[in-house]
C-alpha cells in the first residue's frame, strides 16, 4: 500500500515540478534554520561525557566571609571553585576513585628553534588522574603517574596543536621541551579533544577550548604559578609571598572526584562534612556548613552553561519552521483542490476518504523529507558561518551535526509536513464525489 | 468601497485567509522580537564609551626573564617602554594600564563614600601610569588630572595613605550621589584602603561592557600598573596615523628589553573580540528577519494568485458589467488589506505574548511598542507589495473570459 502511494506520490510531485520545487524549497528552509538553532542549543546543553556524568562530581566548600554570602543575588550558593588550601586536604583523602584538582594558566614556552619566538600556552595545571577520569585521548605516550606528582617532577602532556608547533608532529615523547624557566621532559600528547561544554572548568565560558599543555598540580608553589582564570577573594592575603596567596581564602581552583556509587557518594559527602567541622574547630570555615556534591548534569545547570541566547534562538528557529509550513498549507490547498475533479473520480470509484487522506498526507511526508535532506545539508553551511560568527574567523568546530541532530532533523522535517499538509489533505478527501462527476 | 462585499468574500472563503492572518501574526511576532534583540545586542556595542576608540591600540607585554619579576627593574623597564612608545612619530600619547578597557579582564575592588554604612558598590579600576587621561581620550568634567607629584609617588609611599583617583561621572554619581565629588574620599568596607578623588571624567568604560547597568562604573588609579607575569600599554596615534604606527609598536618594546612576548592589538579589534557573540547574532537575526519577511512575502503572493485564478471567471462577469481595471486592482489590495490587517491584529498579541515567554526563558529585553508599531507598518507594506502583483493579473483578465466554460 505504502509503495502505491508512494508512486502516485511521485508522479503528482512530477507532474508539477516548479511547485513541488517550491514546496521542497520552503522544508528546506524551515529545517535548515529550525536544525542550526536545534543544533547550537543541542551542543550547549548537551551532556559532555555520556558514560560517566553521574559518577563525576564537582566539590564545592563554603569558605566565604560570614559577613556576606559569595553571592548576593544566590546567596545559598558556595564560592564556585575552592581554595589551594581546601584542595591539598581535600586530595588527602583516599575514598574517590579518582580525583583531580586543577586551574588554568598562561605558561610561557620556548621553543627548540632560535628563530621562533617564546610565546604563551594556555596550560591545565592537574593531576595524573585528571587524563582517566575524564577519557581524554592519547596520540602518543600518556599521563605522569602518581609518584612523578608527588615528586614535582617536571614533565608535561602536550595538545596535538601544540605537538604539531613544536615538534611537528612527531612522536615526542622523551623529548625535552622549556617551559619557563626549566626543561620538561614530554610523557604524552593528547589527540584532538574538544568536549562541549567544557565542563571540567566553565569558569570562563563553556564553549571554550581544552587547554593547550598539562602539567603537574605539585609544581605550582615552586612555579608560582598563577591561575589564568577567575580568582577571587574576600579579603587581602597576609604577607606578599606567594606561599601567602597559597594560605589565603582566594578561590580558584576547580576539583572534581569519581565517586562510582551511590554508598561511595555517601562516605564522600560524610568526609567533607567532617572536614569542614574539623576546619571550623580551628576557625575556617565560619559560614554555616554549604558544601556541594555536584553530579556534571547538575554542575552544568547550576553554572548556567545554556546562554540564554540559545534558548531565544531555539524558540525563534522553531517559530520560523512554523511559519514555513503554516505558509506550504497554501500552496498544498491549492495544488490539492486543483485536482479534486480526480479525486471526484476515485472517490467515486470506491476510495475511502480515509485513503484519500493518506494519499495525500503521504505526498507531503515525501515533500518534507526531500526539503529536509536539503534543509540539513544548508544547515551545515550556516553551522560553518556561526562557527565563523562566534570564533572571529578561526572557525573552530563549535557546532556540528552529530547522529541525534540528523534524527532531530529529519523528525523536524516531518513534522513540518504533517503541518503543512493535514487541513489540505482532510479539505481533499471530503470532496463531494458528484459534484465533479456531473462537471466531466 | 465595496468593503462589504469584499467582507463577505473573505468569511465565504475563511480557511484560507486565516492561514494568511495566522501567518502574518506569527511573522510579525517573531519579527519585532528579533529587530528588540538585534537592537539591544547592538546597542551594547554601540554604546559611547567616552574613550578614543578609533585612535587607541593596545601593547600587550609578557616577560618571561627572572629579572623581570623585580619591582624596581620593572620601574625602569615601564618608563623606557613609555619613552621609546611615546618617542615614535605619530603617537600622540601612551601610558601603562593595568588592564585593558572593554576587553573582559580586568579587576573590581569594592567601596564606598567614607563616613557612610551603604553598602560598599561594585568598583571596577585600572591602575594606571602618568598620561593615562590624555591617552584614553576620556573627557574630564570636574577636578583635574593626576599631577607629576601624585604619579611620582610609589607604593609604599602611599602604605596606608589615601591614594588619589579619576572616577567616571556615573560612578560619582552612584558612590556619593553627586557628579563632581572633588576631594571626598571612598574606602573599603574594612578602611584598610582608600582614595580621595581628584578628577571626573564624563564618560569611561570598565573592561566588562555587557555588564549592564554597572558598564561605565570605572575609576583610574595611579600606581605602578603591570606585574611579573603581564603588562599593558594603551597607545593613542594622531588621527589617521593608526596604520602607520601599529607595525612599528612591537619593536619599539622589545627595543628596551627583549626577553618579552608582545602583542599589539587595536583597542577596536579587542572590543570586537569581546562583542563577538552580539555581533554574530544580531547577523543572525538580521539574516532571520530578512528570510522571514521573503517566505511571507511568497505566502502573500501564492495565496492572493491562487484566489485570482479560481476567481478568473468571475472578474471577467464583473469586468463585462462595466468594472474597471483599477476597481478590480482596488478589489483585489482591498482584500489583502483586510486580511493583512486581521493577521496584523492578531499578531500584536501575538507578539507580546512571544516577547513574555522569551523575557521569561531567556531574560529577553521588554518590547516598546514603538517597534510594534513599525514593524506592523512595514508588513503592511510588504503585504501589499507582495498583492500587487497578482492583483495586476486580476486586473488584466478580459471582459470575455466570462462567456466562455473554462
Amino acid at each position: 500500500m505504502l509503495a502505491y502511494q508512494l508512486r502516485i506520490a511521485a508522479n503528482s510531485l512530477r507532474r508539477t515540478p516548479v511547485l513541488s520545487a517550491l514546496l521542497v524549497a520552503g522544508i528546506a528552509l524551515g529545517v535548515a534554520v529550525a536544525t542550526t538553532f536545534v543544533t547550537t542549543f543541542h551542543v550547549m546543553a548537551s551532556d559532555p561525557i555520556p558514560g560517566k556524568s553521574r559518577q563525576l562530581f564537582y566539590v564545592q566548600v563554603d569558605n566565604w566571609t560570614p559577613d556576606r554570602p559569595w553571592d548576593r543575588d544566590r546567596p545559598e550558593e558556595p564560592p564556585d571553585q575552592l581554595s589551594w588550601r581546601e584542595v591539598q586536604n581535600l586530595l588527602a583523602s583516599d575514598l574517590p576513585a579518582r580525583q583531580a584538582a586543577s586551574f588554568k594558566a598562561n605558561l610561557t614556552v620556548h621553543p627548540e628553534s632560535r628563530e621562533e619566538r617564546p610565546f604563551r600556552a594556555l596550560t591545565r595545571v592537574t593531576r595524573p588522574d585528571f587524563f582517566e577520569m575524564f577519557e581524554v585521548p592519547f596520540l602518543y605516550g600518556g599521563p605522569w603517574d602518581a609518584a612523578a606528582e608527588a615528586a614535582r617532577s617536571p614533565v608535561v602532556v602536550l595538545g596535538e596543536a601544540t605537538n604539531r608547533r613544536l615538534f611537528g608532529g612527531d612522536d615526542s615523547v622523551g623529548r625535552t621541551v622549556r617551559i619557563e624557566d626549566r626543561p620538561f621532559t614530554v610523557l604524552g600528547v593528547v589527540a584532538p579533544w574538544a568536549p562541549r561544554p567544557k565542563f571540567y572548568d566553565v569558569t570562563n565560558g563553556a564553549l571554550q577550548d581544552p587547554e593547550e599543555l598539562y602539567v603537574p598540580l605539585s609544581l605550582t608553589p615552586e612555579m608560582e604559578i598563577r591561575s589564568a582564570g577567575n580568582t577571587s577573594n574576600w579579603k587581602p592575603w597576609d604577607g606578599e609571598e606567594f606561599a601567602d596567596f597559597l594560605e589565603s581564602e582566594s578561590v580558584w581552583l576547580q576539583m572534581w572526584v569519581e565517586l562510582p556509587t551511590a554508598q561511595a557518594r555517601q562516605e564522600y559527602e560524610d568526609f567533607l562534612a567532617a572536614y569542614v567541622h574539623e576546619q571550623q574547630q580551628v576557625g575556617r570555615l565560619t559560614r554555616p556548613v554549604n558544601n556541594r556534591l555536584r553530579d556534571v548534569r547538575e554542575w552544568m545547570t547550576v553554572s548556567e552553561v545554556v546562554p540564554p541566547e540559545a534558548k531565544t534562538m531555539l524558540i525563534i528557529g522553531l517559530l520560523f519552521l512554523l511559519v514555513c509550513s503554516i505558509n506550504l498549507i497554501g500552496i498544498l490547498l491549492g495544488k490539492f483542490l486543483g485536482r479534486a475533479p480526480e479525486v471526484g473520480v476515485r472517490r467515486a470509484l470506491g476510495a475511502s476518504r480515509g485513503s484519500v487522506f493518506a494519499q495525500h498526507l503521504v505526498e507531503c511526508e515525501v515533500v518534507a523529507l526531500l526539503g529536509g535532506a536539503v534543509g540539513l545539508a544548508l544547515s551545515t553551511v550556516t553551522l560553518r558561518v556561526l562557527n565563523r560568527l562566534f570564533t572571529e574567523g578561526a572557525e573552530r568546530e563549535l557546532f556540528t551535526l552529530d547522529l541525534t541532530m540528523l534524527g532531530a532533523g529529519v523528525a523536524l522535517a516531518l513534522a513540518a509536513g504533517i503541518v503543512a499538509g493535514a487541513y489540505p489533505a482532510w479539505r481533499i478527501c471530503r470532496v463531494a464525489p458528484a459534484t465533479y462527476l456531473k462537471q466531466q | 468601497m465595496e468593503l462589504g462585499p469584499i467582507f463577505r468574500a473573505v468569511m465565504h472563503q475563511k480557511g484560507r485567509f486565516w492561514l494568511v492572518a495566522l501567518e502574518v501574526a506569527i511573522t510579525l511576532a517573531i519579527v519585532v522580537n528579533c529587530v528588540n534583540l538585534a537592537l539591544d545586542l547592538r546597542g551594547k556595542y554601540d554604546r559611547p564609551t567616552g574613550l578614543a576608540e578609533e585612535e587607541l591600540i593596545t601593547v600587550q607585554v609578557e616577560p618571561y626573564t627572572e629579572e623581570l619579576a623585580d619591582e624596581d627593574y620593572r620601574d625602569v623597564v615601564r618608563e623606557r617602554d613609555l619613552e621609546a612608545l611615546r618617542a615614535l612619530p605619530g603617537v600622540e600619547a601612551a601610558t601603562a594600564i593595568s588592564a585593558i578597557p572593554l576587553s573582559g579582564g580586568g579587576s573590581a575592588t569594592g567601596r564606598r563614600a567614607r563616613g557612610t554604612e551603604d553598602e560598599p558598590s561594585t568598583t571596577p579600576y585600572f591602575v594606571v601610569s602618568s598620561g593615562a587621561v590624555e591617552t584614553l581620550g576620556v573627557e574630564l568634567v570636574a577636578g583635574r588630572d593626576f599631577t607629576a607629584a601624585e604619579l611620582a609617588m610609589r607604593t609604599e609611599d602611599f602604605e596606608g595613605e589615601t591614594t588619589p583617583a579619576v572616577v567616571s561621572r556615573a560612578y560619582a554619581e552612584k558612590v556619593f550621589g553627586r557628579p563632581d565629588p572633588i576631594g571626598m574620599v571612598m574606602e573599603s568596607s574594612e578602611a584598610d584602603s582608600s582614595e580621595y578623588v581628584v578628577g571626573v571624567v564624563d564618560r569611561m568604560p570598565n573592561s566588562w561592557p555587557d555588564y549592564e547597568e554597572a558598564a561605565e562604573l570605572s575609576v583610574l588609579m595611579s600606581g605602578r600598573p603591570g606585574d611579573h607575569r603581564r603588562a599593558y600599554y594603551m597607545v593613542r596615534a594622531e588621527p589617521g596615523a593608526l596604520d602607520a604606527v601599529f607595525p612599528m609598536l612591537d619593536e619599539a618594546v622589545l627595543g628596551v628589553e627583549p626577553r618579552r612576548i608582545v602583542e599589539v592589538r587595536t583597542l577596536l579589534d579587542q572590543k570586537r573580540e569581546t562583542f563577538a557573540a552580539n555581533l554574530a547574532l544580531v547577523k543572525i537575526l538580521s539574516a532571520i528577519i530578512a528570510l522571514l519577511v521573503f517566505v511571507t512575502g511568497l505566502g502573500v503572493v501564492g495565496l492572493t494568485s491562487f484566489s485570482v485564478t479560481q476567481r478568473r471567471r468571475q472578474i471577467g462577469t464583473r469586468r463585462a458589467l462595466g468594472a474597471t481595471q483599477g476597481a478590480i486592482l482596488r478589489y483585489f489590495l482591498v482584500e489583502n488589506w483586510l486580511v493583512i490587517g486581521l493577521g496584523l491584529a492578531l499578531g500584536v498579541g501575538l507578539t507580546y505574548g512571544l516577547n513574555y515567554a522569551l523575557a521569561e526563558a531567556a531574560a529577553a529585553p521588554k518590547l516598546g511598542w514603538e517597534l510594534l508599531a513599525g514593524g506592523a507598518v512595514v508588513l503592511w507594506a510588504a503585504g501589499l507589495a507582495a498583492a500587487l502583483w497578482p492583483a495586476l493579473r486580476a486586473a488584466r483578465v478580459a471582459p470575455v473570459v466570462a462567456t466562455r466554460t473554462v
